[in-house]
């Protein structure tokens, strides 16, 4: 059995947290590397902070491991994260930056969700602008206007089980 | 890939004429886990208990780790453990009756990894089975059947009774399993699919007695979307089919598919339909099997 220390999971990652959504569609190791890119795009993760080993992320998420495996094979060669030989996984130096690329795309696809929701709904436009906008300003009333680079947090799911 | 697990042209009848299995092909390799899903009746149980040599088919053979259990000796079927979807503990015995029984049954027992579940599930090793609760019951069953460190799983229905938490307890220690020594090959059937979507690799659909669909889990992920096409006039134009539908149906001016999308491009044809308005989303195994099982589109969960 494997023992997982939450003290020392904790130190490598502060604040680390993954969530999986089971009823999603989404495949889990898809999942795992959207959250990850959403951590080091929002600054949660920086280049050089280690990443929980294969076995620690399988068993406290109940995850195959392989799943796990597929997942920081696909970080490791998109480059957000790199491998030292015996050391462990750690988050890349040039993630930064190519994260920030993952964020607008991340961005983008709840847009699209949203522009296919409103369609449906025969929602016009400049109504579902105003609602982006609402709720924006109720997440942060002092939200500057003036190009900002947006900083979200990853809610993927909320699932559990 | 070295195959662990095979049945070829599996078929059994029962006494009263109930087909349980049709000309039933399976093959499981090393280190995967299958997820049997099906509804009850499909012929889940009589799957596992062929392979386990506990009933015998009319037709066709089964092997696990190369052999014939009904035939295999006491040292090759240790290799295998089954949790049966009934079993029952002797429920006059204790937890460490059974532990002293079955250890000196077993050549590969693990008593730290057991002493390790009793202690994280909270199990009684003083009390008879019988003073525990159904779920504790389920739990303790699980525990002996780990503590032999099978190479082999085969588990049926094992979450079946269990509250969320022990549903969890139970799926971390089907991980522990994966990651313990030499790994595990794993068999399960389970009507928790989401649980699937986490621990299963591969999964396969039965229903009356056949796999109807089978498949590796994020390749069903990558490439099954239901396509909704809604059109302006009152109805599709005649003949109109979305690509790579294994199911269909059309209510007015809205075809729904659940399609197999191997290659974006599949779709540039239908995307460039005048008057026509083409949402694509992902799909839950639920919908899968739901949608494959009931032979219409099934959108959304139970």
């Amino acid at each position: 059995m494997v023992k997982i220390d939450n003290a020392k999971l904790r130190n490598v990652t502060p604040k680390l947290h993954l969530q999986i959504d089971n009823r999603s569609g989404v495949p889990v190791y898809r999942q795992m590397m959207d959250q990850f890119k959403y951590y080091v795009a929002g600054g949660t993760l920086r280049p050089g902070d280690q990443i929980p080993s294969i076995r620690e992320l399988a068993a406290t998420l109940a995850v195959n491991p392989t799943t796990v495996v597929k997942a920081y094979t696909e970080l490791e060669r998109e480059g957000v994260i790199e491998k030292r030989h015996g050391k462990g996984a750690f988050i890349a130096q040039a993630a930064t930056h190519l994260t920030k690329a993952e964020q607008e795309g991340a961005l983008r696809r709840s847009a699209k969700q949203l522009a296919v929701e409103a369609s449906q709904l025969h929602v016009p436009s400049p109504k579902v602008i105003n609602v982006v906008r609402e709720e924006l300003n109720a997440l942060d009333p002092e939200r500057s206007t003036d190009g900002d680079p947006i900083m979200f947090t990853a809610v993927v799911g909320g699932n559990l089980n | 890939m070295e195959t662990v697990i095979s049945a070829r042209s599996l078929s059994k009848a029962f006494r009263n004429g109930t087909i349980a299995l049709s000309n039933l092909n399976l093959r499981i390799a090393k280190g995967q886990v299958y997820g049997l899903i099906g509804r009850n009746g499909a012929g889940k149980t009589t799957v596992l208990r062929i392979l386990m040599g506990l009933l015998r088919p009319d037709h066709g053979q089964s092997y696990v780790l190369g052999f014939n259990l009904s035939e295999a000796s006491r040292h090759q079927r240790q290799r295998v453990a089954y949790l049966s979807q009934s079993q029952q503990l002797p429920d006059w015995m204790t937890m460490n009756d059974l532990v002293r029984y079955l250890a000196y049954f077993y050549e590969s027992w693990d008593s730290d990894l057991l002493v390790q579940m009793v202690h994280r599930w909270e199990l009684s090793r003083v009390d008879s089975i019988s003073k525990m609760s159904v779920g504790k019951q389920r739990l303790a069953a699980i525990a002996l059947a780990l503590a032999t460190r099978p190479e082999v799983l085969l588990l049926d229905e094992p979450a079946a009774g269990l509250d969320p938490i022990a549903r969890r307890e139970l799926n971390q220690a089907i991980i522990d399993a994966l990651l313990n020594g030499d790994g595990c090959t794993i068999l399960l059937s389970t009507h928790f699919l989401g649980d699937l979507e986490r621990l299963a690799t591969h999964v396969g659909i039965m229903d009356h007695g056949r796999i109807i669909a089978e498949g590796a889990v994020d390749d069903w992920q990558r490439t099954m979307r239901k396509v909704q096409v809604v059109f302006t006039e009152d109805r599709p134009p005649n003949g109109f089919e979305i690509p790579g539908a294994l199911r269909s149906q059309t209510f007015g001016p809205v075809v729904t598919a659940l399609a197999r999308i191997t290659d974006d491009s599949q779709m540039i044809g239908i995307r460039s339909l005048v008057g026509a308005r083409v949402n694509i989303f992902p799909l839950s195994l639920e919908e899968m099997f739901l949608s494959l099982t009931l032979d219409e589109v099934v959108f959304g969960s139970v």
